[in-house]
């Protein structure tokens, strides 16, 4: 069992007082709370390490490199990748599906077609959206039904021997929808021959995710929903497929040789990894990854899945209260609500008065939003430095902020 | 009653409420004794962007001077909303444009106001000072 107190010690944050409140931090659905160890190792490399990574011949960039390219093998690890040149640095999730579209969309045929759900982040929509536009592609979305969840019976109809990418969310940033994702990509593969994506930026946090046993082709992972910092993020794919894809960026450090009129690729991961990349904070999600693996991806997911029963009944029980979260059995610890009658940006205003971060609007998934006819909603996500207490706040001044608005 | 005049009376009186949950339930009932803004006019055309809320401004120039009215479809930001329109309604452009207090600042109204949060009462503050700007 996770202890909580125990680990929000490593959470300078958590010092903070908030309008005279203790801090109730139930927004790492949008970002994580950062650890004392991933914040001292990022100014510990400043201060003794600094210098450019691959270049130098000198101890400093020696060093630097070292640890830089040491997190590829503790991401290996984390997610059970086949090999360390799977893992790609980039500056997180969104640019992860920013290069996957780039580059896989351009050997695909005109209507061609590419699978999303209804309820994915704009992240996984927009990149899509781009490359279907530039090639011509269609793209078609999987229904979400009644309970949050995603309608694998339409995904069924869609697949075709056109559908070349499926890319889904492994955990919903709106519902906490877990979807069966290697029963899926079994499904997928069996009716097609698509490469098979996984939105990770909330599930990675949350659960052990092993590459292998779901049989993905890809998975992008955002470093600062997992303790790590803002600006890095990885994108695992299989070995054989990044080997046939073109980089997207071009510059320093992804290539082998250059000539005026062309050039030849480094191999992975550099040949994606153009320029100085972000090192110290590659440096820092590898301590942040080390962090999730010493308390145990198994001890995090449980305290996710006790942490989010309590919520749910804590929150279904509040009048007034619409709760938009998966009936699943198994969900994420992250809720979508909105009160008849009062804003939503109103709500969370007024919980920031108790202390209280939460996040309101559409979260980045506007379509679904806009099929639930709802302008904006306020979330809540827990997270391993989060308890029942946090909840039994949340809960309370959300009634108070109903009682206020109404 | 000049633009500063007003911006330092409604200081006054949001100073009177130590706490934001109290400012806050100032402007729930500032929005809520508002004058009635035409359904119609929730239109894009008068529409200001804002993250989290929505927020309408409808400028009108009468015998060289501007009035505005403004909706929001959060209470709060309604609020205040309401009150930055009677602050810049019944003045000159020139005297909009030349008001160089920083409402931002005066009101203390934390994230609010803050830009970081792209609300609507921060963008319509900017629309008025543009609008205003653009008659000179």
């Amino acid at each position: 069992m996770i202890k909580v107190d125990d680990i929000k010690k490593d959470f300078p944050i958590f010092e903070r007082k908030i309008n005279g409140n203790k801090l109730t931090y139930l927004d790492s659905g949008a970002t994580s709370q950062k650890p004392n160890q991933v914040i001292d190792v990022m100014s510990d490399v400043y201060k003794n390490n600094n210098a450019n990574v691959h270049r130098g011949t000198y101890v400093l960039s020696s060093e630097t490199t070292s640890k830089y390219e040491e997190v590829r093998v503790k991401f290996k690890k984390f997610i059970n990748a086949y090999n360390s040149d799977e893992i790609i640095f980039t500056k997180g999730c969104t640019e992860g599906f920013n290069l996957l579209a780039n580059s896989l969309c351009k050997n695909l045929n005109k209507d061609d077609e590419i699978i999303l759900s209804e309820i994915e982040h704009h992240a996984n929509i927009i990149p899509w959206q781009m490359a279907a536009k530039k090639y011509g592609l269609n793209i078609k979305y999987i229904k979400i039904d009644d309970s949050y969840n995603l309608d694998l019976d339409h995904l069924n109809s869609l697949l075709t021997s056109k559908t070349k990418i499926v890319s889904i969310v492994g955990e919903s940033n709106m519902s906490g929808m877990l979807p069966n994702i290697k029963e899926i990509v079994s499904n997928v593969k069996s009716k097609s021959d698509a490469i098979f994506i996984l939105d990770g930026a909330q599930l990675v946090p949350h659960r052990f995710v092993d590459v292998q046993d779901l049989g993905i082709d890809f998975l992008c992972v955002s470093g600062h929903k997992m303790l790590g910092p803002t600006g890095i993020g990885v994108v695992w794919g299989r070995k054989e497929l990044w080997d046939s894809m073109d980089p997207v960026y071009g510059g320093g450090d992804m290539i082998e040789e250059v000539y005026y009129d062309k050039a030849t690729w480094a191999p992975v991961p550099h040949k994606f990894e153009a320029g100085t990349p972000p090192f110290v904070e590659a440096i820092g999600l590898g301590v942040a990854a080390e962090y999730l693996m010493n308390i145990t991806m198994s001890e995090v997911q449980q305290h996710s899945d006790s942490l989010r029963e309590y919520a749910k009944s804590k929150l279904e029980n509040i009048d007034g209260l619409n709760v938009v979260h998966s009936n699943s059995k198994n969900a994420g610890c992250t809720f979508a609500m909105s009160v008849e009658g009062a804003h939503a940006a109103d709500i969370s205003l007024m919980l920031d008065t108790y202390g209280v971060a939460v996040r309101a609007g559409h979260h980045c998934v506007q379509p679904f939003h806009r099929k639930l006819k709802l302008d904006a909603t306020f979330r809540a996500t827990g997270y391993i430095y989060n308890n029942e207490e946090d909840f039994d706040t949340l809960a309370y001044a959300i009634e108070n902020s109903i009682k206020m608005l109404k | 009653m000049s633009i500063e005049e007003k911006i330092s009376k409604y200081k006054k009186t949001l100073d009177l409420f130590p706490n934001p949950q109290e400012k806050y339930q100032y402007l729930i009932e500032q929005a809520k004794k508002s004058e009635e803004f035409p359904v119609e006019l929730r239109v894009d055309e008068f529409k200001v962007n804002g993250c989290q809320s929505q927020v309408w401004l409808v400028p009108e120039e009468k015998d060289d001077k501007l009035f505005f009215k403004s909706d929001s479809d959060a209470l709060i930001a309604k609020g205040l909303v309401t009150l930055i329109t009677s602050i810049y309604s019944n003045e000159t452009a020139k005297d909009i444009t030349n008001s160089k207090i920083d409402l931002m600042d005066e009101f203390e109204l934390g994230v609010l106001l803050s830009p970081a949060r792209r609300n609507g009462a921060f963008s319509m503050l900017k629309t008025i000072k543009e609008f205003a700007s653009k008659l000179i």
